[in-house]
């Protein structure tokens, strides 16, 4: 009873991770190929339009069109975020299965180094750099690199660790594996899973902090199409045109929701135990 | 004089039986061993009889202890019935002991709970044990960590003949000790059922942790009982085709030599 | 020249507590030595000390004459695929994010193109996979498993199959039948008594089961607290001139 209820779950969550694909995928088609109109091209004849075929989801107060700036700012946001998450991974990964396969001192010392990254919560460190170095996304991006790639590390090492004293690898050994092909071979395939897991839960939270300094201005600058600083442009509309907030609001939920979605899926799909109970 | 006589017994997972209507009688000072394989319903017979089933698993039947189903006793008259007159050795031993406490505390509270003692007289008591089972006193101050499996198997025994049980259930006592510790473990169980006279069952899938010390045999296999008897006509003339082939698996040493050669016929159950 | 020779080995882990005292043996090609004590007598490190999974303080291991000890990863390499084990347990020397083909081909895989094999014929992957499956009396089916979805022994069989699949001089088996029942424990000894002779191996036998031991080997080393304390053809177990710990030893398990 209760594998058929998760089965169901598990179906439910495949069924809408799909939809909202085939929704974003569609509607971009529908904007790129039928309406093309430039993100940026200001029309003040134009401003603050209702929906219609034209415009399917208004104008903002500079007469741009909506659903070509929300479609662009996907690939900004999320873009962006996915970015830094892949770097964040390309950084982590490595030192955290070096830590762990190599053990004493090695390990210590990249650990050590860790957690004093961990120590700096991301928004403190985002806006330590945007005050250092000027606002932007690039330093919005280094600033979540930076403080992202520890949880990678250790989510790295700790896995390394655990399966590292099983018999298998010692049996790898004693067939003459060299310590980067038992890396490769046998610890990598032990990470992928934990790792895509983490991942999609982290792009989530990445978007929404990209999101959230461009809001107040640290991020993505205008007139970049980002969904952050597109609520901070509506900010003065919010009363007359709500629209103009709730459109890259929805967009936030959709995106994030997804990868939250996303990340419950992948659990369910690497969990071993899960595996061998079935 | 029958101490337990189980009638019927059938246990249940869902509509899946375990055990399947079995019944057997237990001798006072008898040693009542049930071979078995995993998956032959020995444990949960064990688990049954001391009223230890998991709360999904459904007990039937009878299992009478000096003539009162012990089936039926209430929260009460069970804890009454353990502390004093039914004891259990697990498999699991380092299950048995709290890990940050010492081996002496575990005695300590025991004592407490079932004696009317003075602090010195429970730390004597404690120490007299331990050396009954062949450990030093000084594992008094010990972790549990600090001990072998052996140590902490012989430990949890002389907790459990401290209330001087008439019944021992013994789960596998062994199972989770090299075969020399083993043998060893089983050598004690063996002198102290001598010294205490007290009744055993045990449970175990070795046919050779029987043959020395087993007065009788039930062999189970898929939840029912295959042969049953007193140890030596089980041994002489094995009935049933799987006793016959447990015990070629299990030869004594003298004949081990000869063990590898001859038919393949066990190979039926390969893997 | 014998196939393998211990002279003088030592070994502890904290200083003052040896866990090896002046370990001396040797083996023939061809030769089962088993080596039988409690847990904790060392003979799991003496096991780890011949694979070259730990260094010595003292003494020498020779392989054919050469000494093995104490020597780089690198240099050891070409000795690997000579000197092969099975473990005790079955569940964790397979990586069960592996199919079964992948771990049992490993070796192969590392040494296939060097090797001539006599016993085996030299063929493709899928041809080799075919042969030890074969050898170790399972179905090519299980290949294409992973190793959950196999029993104890299947998973140990798979184990033997792999340590057998380069043809080496030496095979380490420590405990291969310990964690398995009875009736399965009795098919694995015939299977390795069974392959010892069709594929000229040796073996190196290490158990608490005397049982096991007596079945299997043809020379018998008896380990006590790190040291070797008896030692004897498998014939002579029931002599006279046993050690007290040997005499212990049988009236305990007989």
């Amino acid at each position: 009873m209760t594998s058929r209820l998760t089965v169901n779950k598990a179906r439910a969550t495949k069924v809408f991770l799909s939809a909202i694909l085939i929704l974003i995928a569609s509607v971009a088609v529908y904007a790129f190929l039928i309406l093309k109109h430039d993100p940026s091209f200001v029309d003040l004849n134009e401003r603050l339009l209702p929906m219609s075929w034209q415009h399917p989801f208004g104008t903002d107060h500079l007469g741009r069109d909506m659903l070509t700036r929300i479609l662009l700012g996907f690939q900004l946001t999320v873009g962006y975020g996915f970015l830094a998450l892949l770097l964040a991974v390309a950084i982590g990964v490595p030192i955290g299965v070096i830590a762990g396969f190599k053990g004493g001192l090695v390990d210590r010392l990249l650990m050590r180094v860790a957690d004093a990254f961990l120590a700096f919560p991301d928004t403190v460190v985002a806006i330590v750099l945007s005050g250092l170095f000027g606002a932007g996304i690039e330093n919005l991006l280094l600033a979540i690199i930076l403080v992202k790639w520890v949880n990678y590390a250790r989510l790295a090492r700790s896995t390394v660790v655990a399966e590292r004293q099983k018999d298998y690898i010692t049996m790898a050994k004693i067939n003459g594996l060299s310590e980067w092909r038992i890396m490769w071979k046998h610890l990598f395939p032990h990470l992928i899973g934990h790792i895509l897991v983490l991942a999609s839960l982290d792009l989530g939270k990445i978007i929404l902090l990209i999101s959230s300094l461009s809001y107040i201005g640290l991020g993505a600058q205008p007139p970049a199409p980002e969904w952050g600083a597109m609520l901070n442009e509506a900010r003065p509309y919010f009363q007359t045109v709500p629209a103009l907030m709730i459109y890259p609001g929805l967009a936030i939920v959709t995106v994030v929701l997804f990868s939250n979605l996303l990340g419950d899926y992948l659990r369910d799909k690497f969990d071993v135990k899960k595996e061998v109970a079935e | 004089m029958t101490l337990l006589s189980v009638q019927n017994l059938t246990v249940q997972a869902g509509e899946v039986p375990l055990v399947k209507g079995i019944s057997f009688d237990i001798q006072k000072g008898e040693w009542l061993a049930i071979i078995g394989q995993s998956g032959s319903g020995k444990s949960v017979t064990a688990s049954a009889i001391g009223r230890l089933l998991a709360p999904n698993l459904k007990a039937r039947g009878k299992a009478l202890y000096n003539g009162k189903d012990m089936l039926r006793f209430g929260a009460k008259e069970m804890r009454r019935l353990r502390g004093t007159s039914i004891s259990y050795i697990f498999q699991d031993y380092q299950g048995s002991f709290t890990p940050f406490h010492t081996i002496g505390r575990h005695f300590d509270e025991f004592l407490k709970a079932h004696f009317k003692l003075s602090k010195a007289q429970r730390r004597e008591m404690a120490e007299q044990t331990l050396e009954s089972v062949g450990l030093q006193p000084e594992m008094y101050t010990r972790y549990p960590f600090q001990l072998s499996g052996g140590q902490l198997q012989r430990s949890s025994i002389a907790l459990a003949l401290l209330t001087k049980p008439d019944l021992v259930i013994a789960d596998e006592p062994t199972a989770a000790l090299d075969s020399i510790s083993a043998f060893k473990v089983l050598r004690l169980l063996a002198d102290l059922q001598q010294e205490t006279g007290c009744a055993m069952l045990f449970i175990t899938h070795d046919l050779r942790h029987v043959r020395k010390y087993a007065d009788q045999i039930i062999v189970m296999k898929e939840g029912a009982v295959v042969e049953k008897g007193d140890k030596q006509s089980v041994l002489d003339q094995p009935q049933h085709a799987y006793t016959r082939s447990l015990m070629t698996a299990s030869p004594s040493l003298s004949a081990a030599s000869q063990l590898l050669k001859g038919d393949d016929t066990s190979c039926v159950y390969c893997n | 020249m014998r196939l393998l020779q211990l002279n003088d080995v030592q070994k502890s882990y904290q200083p003052g507590i040896p866990v090896l005292k002046d370990i001396n043996f040797s083996l023939d090609r061809k030769e089962c030595l088993g080596i039988v004590g409690e847990s904790g007598c060392g003979k799991s490190t003496l096991a780890r000390c011949i694979l070259q999974l730990e260094g010595l303080d003292q003494g020498e291991i020779l392989f054919e004459g050469t000494p093995l000890h104490n020597k780089t990863e690198r240099d050891i390499r070409p000795y690997r695929r000579q000197l092969q084990t099975v473990m005790q347990n079955p569940a964790s020397s397979l990586n069960p994010k592996l199919k079964i083909r992948h771990s049992l081909m490993e070796p192969f895989r590392q040494y296939g193109a060097q090797v001539s094999l006599t016993h085996f014929q030299h063929g493709s992957e899928e041809e080799m996979a075919r042969q030890l499956m074969e050898a170790v009396e399972l179905s090519p089916d299980l290949l294409s498993r992973y190793p959950h979805e196999l029993s104890g022994g299947q998973k140990q069989r798979i184990s033997i199959a792999r340590a057998i699949s380069l043809e080496p001089a030496l095979v380490v088996l420590d405990e291969p039948t310990s964690s398995l029942d009875v009736l399965t424990q009795m098919s694995i000894l015939k299977l390795l008594d069974h392959l010892r002779d069709a594929l000229d191996l040796s073996y190196l036998f290490i158990s608490h089961d005397l049982l096991a031991i007596q079945a299997l080997s043809q020379k018998i080393l008896v380990m006590k607290e790190g040291q070797i304390v008896d030692r004897f053809e498998k014939g002579d177990l029931f002599a006279h001139e046993r050690h007290p710990y040997t005499k212990q030893l049988v009236s305990l398990f007989d």
